[in-house]
């Protein structure tokens, strides 16, 4: 009788696996029964569930009673033990060799782990937002006086607000208005009050553009009332010691204080964002949402899904014309994917220091380089190895190996060593990581979560690198015929082998020389950038943050100067070589100029030079007023003046149809405050008597600590309770070239470990050179040859190679290095010394390497090695 | 002796292999473990005792003919041997003799709170 149950099928897949793992005698019984199984469970339950129990009733005959006894002892898997036993035996064999290669292996995985990591870093900025593709930062370039225009990621506050009302393809904007240099005094009750400085002011409109995690509160609601703030968590355990603070108040204290209710607590700003944040509250200036003068926004933007961003592009041009009927010149408006803005993006103005594209390339290029090296070095000495195994691959042979179980054998102990050296590569990469915390700018780890997978990931290539490294060998081994191979002959597959060599030697001795270069030239550049006059006296020069909080800023001046260590002060509210403001002055073709406002001490403290004209004078009072300026000379003549006019009256700005007239009351020599890769801009200095910003104190004593602890005396008694906190200017000029300092020392290591490999290498083929060549060399001195005669034999070759190398590399780093030099508009030569250096080090070391094993080798008495046979 | 020993699910296995007998195969083997004991096992596992049975002797096993509810395959039939029982009488021999070695006292140790 035809039961309708027979028409249910288990799952086909399962019932194939069965097949696969199942004993053949066992497979009837045990597929009757899993199969009567399944029609007793199809009787009461869904096809889906009887089809997961089938699954798993069938993996549970995964036991070893069950499995096919083929994949136990079969013929097959006795041979992979063997090839595993003899790989061992034959890396116990040749210790020096096999650490050797572990080494050089492992060092240069370790290498290629760290920059792997680090790149992909630098690559997950801003990521973190959700949609981070559909956000944009809008930025709006400034005119030079020359037409040249100055790329600026700065904006009038009109502009965010504009946007969203004229463009459809807007879904929200918002504006960022950052701290500029400004600290906040705030508090949760009067005794427990700290300087803030990362407080960011915006719009209720930040949290539909930006995605921060929220620990307590809700986007929605955290700023959408005027006396509302949302701060860190860290910020919330200092002030409160707990996380929830909601609805708590903090105080911003100033000239009127602020009670602030928290909305809101979000987790600390992660460390792969471009600007940071510790307190977030709403912007409260007067008439600035049409406001277009003022540059001191940031705008951003979150468009709307599948927005043609080029199409947007052309818009904004057009809009920008419409919203600003006034202007005459339309700089460029354009966008800007947050994502791209750590990495590309490198306007003045930038809310952190950002990283460098070209930076990224490097390192990646070096990292590849780096492994490339130790795979060749790999590479090299197995193949030297293997010229040595000839006769027990020619004895393998005669016992019936083929050619395919040759070349497993090769490939197993490729890839065993492969395997060594990821782990001591893992470990190596783990060690830098942690060592090297403050040359990278932020903390590293393997063991952090999304970076154990690309451990995984780096294992792989590993393995792919392996395979490559480890088939050459097997493939030329397993090629031998099996006669010659016997009697240890090796023809022309031998000398090519010597020849491939040679050949990865050469390449190796190339990276390593343009690599030493290459460092050699990024040091030179710092020390010509730390030793260049800026055109001032910037040293010994202190700068006191928080200044504003002095009311009597003259006596104070007054205070300090009775200190014998210190020569002058001066105040300013500004920062050459890190803040400083700018303005179009010169009518009618305007010269967009940096300026500082100073008072008259500045520039004799600074020790600028007159070159024209005189200081501010504190007794013309017409001198703080109007436009009265000292300038360099690079803005004297953009001005198109010469020191003629110098003390003139001439035309300078122009306020409608009204023309106001200014003086250059003097002109200075031209000076650095920006870094060495652009040239040197216009700059002027403003006279007025506000109070002001920021402290300068020239010292002329070495004693800096005595005279520190002075300074604090003199600040405490002056400052209502600020903190006293200062930084010297040269740092500020050291900071300018981060970029630049990070690289030398990342190239530092990496060259060192370059060229330690690449000696290794050339270590481990003199070693196998020389005791291929020791019956020569006895008998060469049986016949009358002498030490330094052997030992310069067989060393000339080396140097030979290292000289070939170096014939190739030169010309290239040099091309290489004139291109990265022409990114700075102030460089060093590129003079023949540095070459000369690498030639000669790279010459020497090679020399060392390989001429003490060539003398060690020649001292032995000959009888040692005729001797035998 | 290593290998004749008779663990105590294998034990189980032996036990309703005689009961079930002539008719015990793999899944109403599991089915009546599964009814007596209220252990859940797994089809695998008793077939991986089956299968350590048969090795140490003491179950012997033939294929029945073909049944329209197995898909046309065979099904194996397990019945005990003469030392898969003299293995079950040992154990229960051991069993009932230990069992008997323990005195009054320890049991009476188990009645909490009642006194003499």
């Amino acid at each position: 009788m035809k039961d309708s149950s027979s028409t249910y099928q288990p799952p086909k897949a399962a019932d194939r696996f069965l097949r696969w793992f199942c004993r053949e005698e066992l497979l009837e019984e045990v597929k009757g029964d899993l199969f009567e199984y399944y029609l007793l469970e199809r009787k009461t339950k869904s096809e889906w569930r009887a089809g997961i129990s089938y699954w798993f009733h069938v993996l549970h005959f995964l036991r070893p009673f069950a499995l096919k006894r083929k994949i136990q002892d079969s013929n097959f898997n006795i041979m992979y033990k063997s090839y595993f036993k003899y790989a061992w035996r034959n890396m116990q064999k040749h210790r020096t060799n096999t650490l050797m290669n572990l080494l050089s292996l492992g060092v240069g995985m370790a290498c290629f782990i760290f920059i792997f990591i680090y790149i992909k870093g630098e690559l997950s900025y801003d990521k973190f937002h959700n949609d981070s593709d559909r956000i944009h930062r809008v930025v709006i370039d400034l005119f030079e006086s020359d037409g040249g225009i100055l790329p600026d990621a700065t904006t009038p506050p009109a502009l965010a607000i504009a946007l969203q009302r004229e463009l459809p393809e807007i879904a929200s904007s918002t504006r960022v208005f950052p701290k500029w240099g400004r600290k906040f005094l705030i508090g949760a009750n009067e005794d427990q009050q700290y300087f803030e400085e990362e407080l960011i002011q915006t719009d209720s409109s930040f949290f539909d553009v930006f995605s921060f995690p929220f620990i307590h509160g809700e986007p929605k609601t955290a700023l959408d009332a005027p006396d509302k703030m949302v701060l860190t968590r860290s910020m919330a355990l200092k002030y409160f010691g707990r996380e929830n603070v909601l609805g708590e108040t903090l105080t911003i204290y100033g000239s009127n204080n602020q009670v602030k209710r928290i909305s809101a607590v979000v987790e600390d700003v992660s460390e792969f964002s471009h600007f940071t944040f510790d307190f977030l509250t709403r912007l409260n200036f007067n008439n600035i949402d049409n406001n277009w003068g003022w540059w001191n926004y940031y705008t951003y933007v979150k468009v709307n899904q599948d927005t043609d961003m080029r199409a947007l592009g052309g818009k904004l041009l057009g809009f920008y014309e419409s919203a600003r009927p006034d202007q005459e010149r339309y700089a460029p408006i354009y966008t800007q994917a947050i994502t791209d803005i750590h990495l590309k993006s490198n306007l003045k103005w930038e809310l952190s220091v950002n990283g460098n594209m070209d930076n990224i390339y490097i390192f990646g290029a070096l990292g590849v380089f780096v492994l490339l090296i130790s795979c060749i070095n790999y590479l090299n000495l197995t193949i030297a190895d293997s010229l040595k195994r000839l006769k027990e691959i020619g004895v393998r042979k005669v016992f019936g190996a083929h050619k395919k179980s040759l070349i497993s054998q090769f490939l197993i102990e490729a890839l065993l060593t492969i395997i060594f050296a990821i782990v001591i590569g893992g470990v190596f990469a783990e060690a830098l990581f942690r060592n090297m915390g403050d040359v990278l700018g932020r903390n590293v780890s393997m063991l952090q979560v999304e970076n154990l997978q690309v451990f995984l990931l780096i294992g792989l290539t590993g393995v792919v690198f392996g395979i490559l490294a480890g088939l050459y060998p097997a493939l030329h081994m397993s090629s031998f015929k099996v006669a010659s191979a016997v009697k240890g002959i090796v023809s022309k597959s031998g000398r090519s082998a010597k020849g491939l060599r040679k050949t990865l030697l050469v390449i190796q001795f190339s990276i390593s020389t343009i690599m030493i270069v290459g460092t050699l030239v990024v040091f030179e550049q710092l020390k010509y950038v730390q030793n260049s006059d800026l055109g001032f006296e910037s040293e010994q020069v202190l700068i006191i943050e928080n200044s504003r909080r002095i009311s009597n800023q003259e006596t104070f001046k007054a205070e300090l100067e009775r200190i014998p260590a210190i020569s002058r002060a001066s105040v300013a509210d500004g920062i050459i070589g890190g803040l400083n403001w700018t303005m179009t002055v010169g009518t009618p073709n305007g010269v967009l100029m940096n300026y500082v406002v100073t008072d008259p001490d500045f520039i004799d403290a600074m020790g600028f030079e007159l070159l024209e004209g005189r200081n501010f004078d504190k007794e013309r009072p017409t001198d703080a007023q109007g436009g009265n300026l000292i300038v360099n000379k690079k803005a004297l003549s953009d001005l198109g003046l010469t020191m003629e006019d110098v003390g003139k009256p001439v035309p300078m700005f122009s306020n409608g149809d009204s023309i106001i007239n200014g003086t250059v009351l003097g002109v200075i020599e031209d000076f650095h405050f920006t870094d060495f890769k652009s040239e040197i801009k216009p700059f002027a200095f403003v006279y007025r008597t506000n109070t002001k910003d920021y402290s300068y104190i020239k010292l002329n004593s070495t004693n800096i600590g005595q005279t520190l602890t002075q300074i604090e005396e003199a600040w405490n008694v002056a400052s209502n309770g600020a903190p006293f906190e200062y930084y010297f200017l040269d740092e500020t000029y050291a900071s300018l070239h981060v970029q630049e300092e990070k690289l030398s020392n990342i190239l530092l290591y990496l060259t060192f470990l370059a060229v330690f490999i690449a000696f290794m290498g050339m270590f481990a083929i003199a070693n196998m050179t020389i005791k291929d060549r020791l019956k020569e060399i006895a008998v060469r001195k049986v016949l009358g040859a002498s030490v330094t005669g052997v030992s310069g034999m067989i060393t000339t070759k080396f140097l030979a190679l290292v000289l070939v190398a170096n014939i190739i590399a030169l010309p290239l780093s040099y091309y290489l290095m004139s291109e990265w030099l022409s990114g700075f508009a102030y460089r060093t030569d590129l003079g023949p010394l540095i070459f000369t250096l690498a030639l000669g080090s790279t010459l020497l070391v090679a020399w060392i390497t390989v001429g003490y094993q060539s003398v060690r080798a020649a001292l032995i008495n000959p009888i040692r090695n005729l001797r035998q046979d | 002796m290593k290998g004749t020993q008779l663990g105590e699910f294998e034990e189980l296995v032996l036990l309703i292999i005689g009961v079930l007998y002539p008719e015990a195969y793999g899944l109403n083997i599991r089915q009546e473990i599964i009814t007596q004991t209220g252990r859940k096992v797994a089809i695998g596992a008793v077939h991986s005792a089956l299968s350590r049975l048969q090795d140490k002797g003491f179950v012997k096993s033939e294929l029945a003919d073909a049944t329209h509810e197995r898909g046309g395959r065979r099904k194996r039939l397990f019945q005990i041997t003469a030392s898969g029982k003299r293995a079950m009488e040992k154990n229960h021999e051991l069993r009932n003799s230990l069992f008997n070695q323990i005195s009054d006292l320890a049991l009476k140790g188990l009645n909490f709170g009642e006194t003499n």
